[in-house]
């Protein structure tokens, strides 16, 4: 139940910040590499970092996350095929793993494991449509339900909060 | 709406440098706080699933700027023995090559081991493997090929209850396979009697014997020009029909010859089966072990097979984990929330492996007053994940240096998975060692074998093992096992004959395949044994052997040699229908030729 409040409670912020759609679809293409691939992994350091110091919207991001970490859950599977299919399958993409293998740093990425490259792979293909729905999604939004629901208290409540300040820090 | 405004089309946030320094400066304390103890939990992790045992270490510091790695307190538990360590050592100093750490890769340069020792008793028992490891399956993997030997029992029955047996004739094979005869014989009786009916050579040959008895006598001349030509069409047509009927006769013959020789490998194996008969009907007696190969594989068998047992454990482990050639390597991926995946290592030709010990020379001590106690070398070379890569076999010595307890030791080993080939070979051989002691099986006695020497030979190529174990113990003791039960007469001999004994030589072999492997142990002690055995009841056995044998040839003469007979008549009687239709057939195209001739065709 918190963690559906919460979830409302990033989608209200993300919906009513100052960031155009634009940068809150790009933070909610971001964000879906958190939730689609295994978190721990050197990727999603590159996401996080960029999600804070690229000006795009980080609760899209954050929002992202958690709607799309279930969705990665169940993508895991295909995202193990997938990855296998690249890895064990493809005979002319050997001579690529082999060298990156073989390169400093690169194996840190456990780029060899076919779920991360699966999953990595699949939030690449992804984050195309998702940045395009999340944005049409916003501008829909905001030239329909947004200007009401401005009005509300609890939306008010929020808005006005200290933490809804510090929060703001990462919203262009 | 904001698009608009400068501030939005900025591409970086500034602002954002606060958090991000924060984070890495959190990420910096727990690496300080954290980062050992995660590694070290990792590593034990790690390494009892590789070696499919228990792992502990107390404590790891790492040196990053060297770079190198110190263990504190290890501890490796013994896979077979819960409440045994196979290895202790106080600290281990592990220093690494720090170019191939950037491809995430270990190559030990130097490798030192210090406070070692052997075989500890444990306080409390060890944790079972991880079931998920490969060391499990590996485990798994030698228990069933121990099973897989089959290790006489040592029966010392008493002499007066060997027994009249009383045979069951549904549990011989003999009846059994001939049971099955005689299903196979009606079902080619039938289906030669179909198909010698579905030839209709009745018609054929009256059809033959009516156009030779019309032309019986007659000649161009009696029958003129145009009954000649009918005369010859009709002897040919009808050759025809006969030459069509022995090609079925022929065809009949073929589908039933498979038949027919079923039926004569069927009779044979009837009689083969005798010899499994007896020996069921001898195994009924219950009668007492007195072959020496017997008594030697059933003293020495089960302390034989542990000895074995481990070194394949080893060698199973040593297949996986330094396979040949350069394939990508696939492991299950880290356990985490989401699927594990599959891992994949590419391996590449003059690179840096995953893992490489280029060559470890270690001294080791072993304190204390026991028989083991002083010092050894232990070597090892191009011990490495990928030795196709390195190009060298791995190779282990290990020799015994210094100690007062008198003892010498010295072996080697070496483990070719070069270019496709799996050949792991070991040998050790040792004097003034201390020799397993173990419960004789069956009689209340156990072995101390006390100090000898000892030669373990083992070697697998692939699925093929050769092993062999020799002991000479020239100061054996025998305890009671403490249970104090009552021995009836042939024991009490086997106990006076084995106890009269001050010495033990011991040859045991393991060979065949891993599926199929046989044991042959060989002793002075089952010789002695077998000796006096068969020498109290040679006559006793004879006759309740004669006996058994009379019985097994009665049931057989009674239930199987009548389907046997009946099933070679069958045989002979299809073999014999054929020849008599083909000679038939024969005889009436014969007969209409001899027309044809009179008739002036040629």
């Amino acid at each position: 139940m918190i963690a559906l409040l919460k979830l409302l409670q990033s989608l209200v912020k993300t919906l009513h910040s100052d960031g155009t759609p634009h940068q809150i679809g790009l933070g909610m293409a971001l964000g879906a590499a958190l939730g689609l691939t295994p978190i721990a992994n050197v990727h999603n350091v590159i996401v996080v970092v960029l999600l804070i110091m690229l000006n795009v919207s980080f609760g899209a991001g954050l929002l992202a996350w958690a709607l799309f970490t279930p969705v990665g859950f169940l993508l895991d599977p295909a995202f193990d095929r997938i990855g296998g299919a690249l890895l064990l399958e493809n005979a002319s993409l050997q001579p690529l793993w082999t060298r990156l293998d073989h390169t400093p740093f690169v194996p840190f990425t456990n780029f060899g494991n076919t779920v991360v490259l699966g999953s990595v792979i699949g939030w690449l293909i992804l984050s195309v449509p998702i940045y395009l729905a999340a944005r049409l999604a916003v501008v829909r939004y905001r030239t329909t339900y947004g200007t009401r629901l401005r009005q509300w208290r609890i939306v008010q409540t929020v808005t006005a909060s200290r933490a809804y300040n510090v929060w703001q820090w990462f919203h262009a | 709406m904001p698009d608009d405004t400068p501030r939005s089309r900025r591409v970086i946030r500034w602002r954002g440098i606060i958090p991000l320094c924060l984070a890495i400066a959190l990420a910096a304390v727990g690496y300080v706080l954290f980062a050992e103890r995660i590694v070290r939990d990792t590593t034990a992790e790690a390494a009892s699933k590789m070696l499919g045992t228990h792992v502990e270490i107390d404590r790891l510091t790492m040196h990053e700027t060297e770079p190198s790695v110190e263990l504190v307190g290890v501890r490796i538990a013994d896979p077979f023995d819960a409440m045994k360590n196979l290895f202790e050592a106080s600290r281990i100093q592990i220093e690494l090559e720090s170019d191939p750490l950037l491809e995430r890769k270990l190559i030990v340069r130097r490798l030192a081991i210090e406070s070692v020792r052997v075989g500890t008793a444990r306080q409390r028992p060890a944790p079972p493997a991880p079931r998920d490891g490969f060391a499990a399956i590996a485990l798994g993997a030698v228990k069933q090929w121990r099973s897989q030997f089959d290790v006489p029992l040592l029966s010392l029955t008493p002499l007066d209850t060997i027994r009249s047996i009383v045979l069951d004739p549904s549990q011989l094979q003999t009846v059994q396979r001939a049971l099955r005869l005689r299903t196979e014989a009606d079902s080619v009786r039938a289906a030669v009697t179909t198909e010698y009916a579905g030839l209709a050579l009745r018609q054929t040959l009256d059809s033959a014997r009516s156009v030779a008895e019309r032309l019986q006598g007659q000649n161009p001349l009696q029958l003129g020009i145009n009954g000649t030509r009918q005369a010859v069409t009709d002897v040919r047509r009808t050759l025809n029909e006969l030459q069509a009927a022995r090609r079925r006769v022929e065809d009949l013959e073929r589908s039933t010859r498979s038949g027919l020789e079923l039926l004569a490998s069927g009779v044979q194996e009837v009689d083969d089966a005798r010899a499994a008969d007896f020996a069921f009907a001898r195994g009924l007696l219950k009668l007492p072990t007195f072959a020496a190969p017997d008594i030697g594989n059933a003293v020495f068998g089960q302390v034989t097979i542990e000895r074995f047992q481990q070194l394949v454990y080893w060698s199973e482990l040593a297949q996986d984990h330094l396979p040949p050639g350069l394939d990508p390597r696939r492991k299950p991926g880290p356990q985490r929330a989401r699927a594990a995946g599959t891992t994949v290592r590419f391996v590449q030709d003059r690179s840096y492996p995953s893992f490489l010990l280029r060559r470890g020379d270690l001294d080791l001590t072993i304190s204390g007053d026991g028989a083991t106690s002083g010092t050894y070398r232990v070597g090892i070379a191009n011990l490495t994940t990928a030795p196709d890569v390195v190009g060298l076999p791995m190779q282990f010595a290990v020799s015994r240096t210094g100690g007062g307890s008198g003892m010498s030791l010295r072996g080697g080993g070496v483990m070719d998975h070069l270019g496709g080939r799996m050949r792991d070979s070991m040998m050790i051989s040792a004097a003034g060692v201390p020799l397993p002691s173990f419960d004789i099986p069956g009689l209340p006695l156990r072995a101390e074998l006390g100090r000898g020497t000892s030669r373990l030979m083992f070697d697998r190529a692939g699925d093929q093992i050769r092993g062999s174990w020799n002991v000479r113990a020239a100061d054996v003791a025998w305890a009671p096992d403490g249970k104090g039960r009552a021995l009836n007469r042939l024991e009490e001999l086997a106990v006076r004959v084995i106890t009269g004994l001050d010495d033990i030589e011991l040859s045991a072999s393991v060979s065949g395949t891993m599926e199929s492997p046989v044991l042959s142990v060989r002793s002075n002690l089952d010789r002695v044994l077998a000796s006096r055995v068969r020498e109290v009841l040679g006559e006793e056995v004879a006759r309740a052997e004669r006996e058994a044998r009379t019985q097994v040839e009665r049931i057989v003469r009674e239930r199987a040699a009548p389907i046997q007979a009946e099933a070679l008549r069958i045989r002979t009687e299809a073999e014999q229908q054929i020849a008599d239709a083909r000679a038939r057939l024969d005889t009436a195209r014969t007969e209409l030729e001899g027309r044809l001739r009179s008739l002036g065709v040629r």
